[in-house]
């Protein structure tokens, strides 16, 4: 892929606060119609990750381009195309959630409906209502409305679901799904790992201002272990089983690359001694475990994470 | 070379428009916050107007000095304080970072809330102006189109001036202490607390020429009495040097995002 054909290209950007490197490094590429994940810890440099890639701030160094544009020397044109849902800005308190949208159509070039919007984001029965009467997530939700108004060819959702109630998550779902089914690029920072599963399909892990682990999410998951456990059968240790184990409450449990191949070992080996095994379960790595993996991987090498998270990045 | 004109063209236009568009989402605002209203709009209202209207009936002489000192001391109010204040609320609220998210210029966005901020502060004088006339407690300007022409230019500076100050001011709850100061010198100055101002020593008069709203007061006070056009020289050349100074200092150190 070509930093022409990428919605978004990044290249080794770096960022600073004073003596704080909030970014150091980080490249991406997404193109159009994909999800991207960028996840980590807080403090990982997320946050200053997206304000870079959006504009709002200038990278120290390294090249950022956006629909083929440079984000901060065109930042307006820029932001003309794109969406932006910010992990935190505010609203007019003494505007109804209707206004709101409606004072922002103005602001946005080629704008949806008002309605259409709001529709979208699940406000409408809220239209009426001040927005200093609206719940967190309800808030959120207007967020996502004035993130969507102009059709964006690229949209930053900077943990868009946090604090939203089951049902509003999935709407949210449904309208990322719905906007890169349609051609628009999405980079999405949660810690909601399974929001992360359910809607990217690639994703890159941030730790201390760095890129650690960066892929398409089955292949990355796929490269990560994954899990066979059943019940302890009575007077066999763990040492008796063909394959590395351990016992983790009253289950024996083998950590695998390849799980389906692992349980197939353990089946032939139990049928040719008689033996059933309980309760087999076999699992893939979840993107929680390869997080908290490489996170844990990645803490060794750098002590600089509790820095990161003073400094908000 | 036609073609590029026009995009000129049309890029000042998109400007204009987004422009007024965050102007009128300000003046919105601006009417339904009842602190301003109290603050801003109703003091405003009741000591530009009930402090003359209460010397006349006293007969105490220099009422139309009075009046124009206490334009000027309410413009440093409505433009200068309420444009720091209001600018520092945003910032800190996070609203300017929400607006700049979306295709709106930085110019614009700064540029719609200045000149809202302006408007409201020309609106409040013109209705002072206009009720202390029809009370009869002063007359009527000699030129009232050029009267208003001054207010609108000492808004527009003093809204600037505010918007320049922002970055001296640490989150929006201090933002009014901060801007008193220039509230009580443009009084001593142009005569809005009485004629404090012959109490001075000569070099105080002449460093108080040169604060804004004193500036501005000197603009309101020969447009009031319709003098020669000679007398418009000095205070005009003031006023454009404090707007330009003000957009130099806006350019350079405007905060967008409140300290962390």
């Amino acid at each position: 892929m070509t930093a022409i054909q990428a919605a978004i290209h990044a290249e080794d950007l770096r960022k600073s606060y004073g003596g704080f490197e909030a970014v150091r490094g980080v490249s991406l590429q997404v193109s159009q119609g994909e999800v991207l994940a960028l996840l980590g810890r807080n403090g990982a440099g997320k946050t200053t990750t997206i304000e870079l890639l959006a504009g709002f701030r200038r990278p120290d160094s390294g090249r950022v381009r956006v629909l083929g544009l440079d984000p901060a020397a065109e930042p307006a044109r820029v932001r003309r195309r794109i969406g932006v849902m910010l992990q935190e800005a505010g609203f007019f308190p003494d505007l109804t959630v209707a206004q709101t949208v409606e004072s922002w159509c103005a602001f946005t070039p080629a704008a949806r409906p008002a309605h259409e919007a709001l529709e979208l984001a699940g406000l409408l029965p809220k239209a009426a209502t001040r927005v200093r009467g609206l719940s967190g997530g309800e808030r959120r939700r207007l967020d996502l409305a004035l993130a969507v108004l102009g059709r964006p060819e690229v949209l930053f959702l900077d943990e868009p679901t946090a604090g939203m109630d089951p049902e509003g998550r999935r709407d949210t779902w449904q309208v990322v799904r719905e906007l890169a089914g349609a051609g628009t690029a999405v980079v999405l920072t949660t810690h909601y790992l399974d929001e992360a599963q359910q809607l990217a399909g690639s994703l890159v892990i941030m730790d201390a201002g760095r890129v650690v682990a960066a892929g398409g999410m089955a292949e990355t998951l796929a490269a990560g272990s994954g899990r066979v456990s059943f019940e302890a059968p009575p007077g066999l240790g763990p040492g008796d089983l063909p394959l590395p184990a351990a016992v983790e409450g009253g289950r024996v449990v083998c950590r695998v690359e390849d799980p389906d191949l692992a349980a197939q070992t353990l089946l032939g080996w139990a049928a040719a001694r008689g033996l059933r095994l309980r309760g087999l379960e076999v699992r893939r790595a979840s993107l929680e475990e390869l997080f908290l993996e490489v996170g844990a991987d990645a803490g060794i090498a750098d002590g600089q994470r509790g820095e990161g998270a003073r400094h908000g990045a | 070379m036609r073609g590029s004109r026009m995009d000129s063209a049309g890029r000042e236009l998109g400007m204009v428009r987004e422009l007024v568009a965050v102007a009128r989402l300000g003046g919105r605002v601006y009417w339904r916050d009842r602190v301003t209203l109290g603050v801003s709009v109703a003091l405003s209202l009741l000591l530009g107007i009930g402090m003359p209207v209460l010397m006349a009936r006293l007969g105490v002489p220099g009422v139309a000095e009075l009046h124009v000192g206490l334009l000027a001391m309410l413009m440093t109010l409505t433009a200068f304080g309420q444009g720091a204040t209001v600018l520092a609320a945003r910032r800190d609220q996070l609203l300017l970072k929400r607006m700049r998210a979306t295709g709106l210029t930085d110019a614009a966005v700064l540029g719609g809330e200045v000149v809202n901020v302006a408007a409201q502060s020309l609106l409040i004088s013109c209705a002072i102006a206009a009720a202390l006339s029809l009370l009869g407690a002063v007359p009527p300007p000699a030129n009232p189109a050029l009267f208003a022409l001054v207010m609108a230019a000492g808004a527009l500076a003093q809204a600037v001036l505010g918007a320049a100050y922002t970055p001296a001011i640490s989150r929006a709850e201090v933002a009014s202490v901060m801007t008193m100061p220039f509230f009580l010198l443009t009084g001593v100055g142009a005569g809005g607390f009485g004629p404090l101002r012959q109490a001075l020593p000569a070099w105080a008069g002449q460093v108080l020429d040169w604060v804004p709203g004193v500036v501005v007061g000197r603009a309101l006070a020969v447009a009031y009495a319709g003098g020669p056009v000679s007398g418009y020289i000095l205070p005009a050349v003031q006023l454009a040097l404090w707007t330009a100074a003000g957009l130099a200092a806006v350019r350079l150190w405007f905060r967008w995002d409140p300290r962390r």
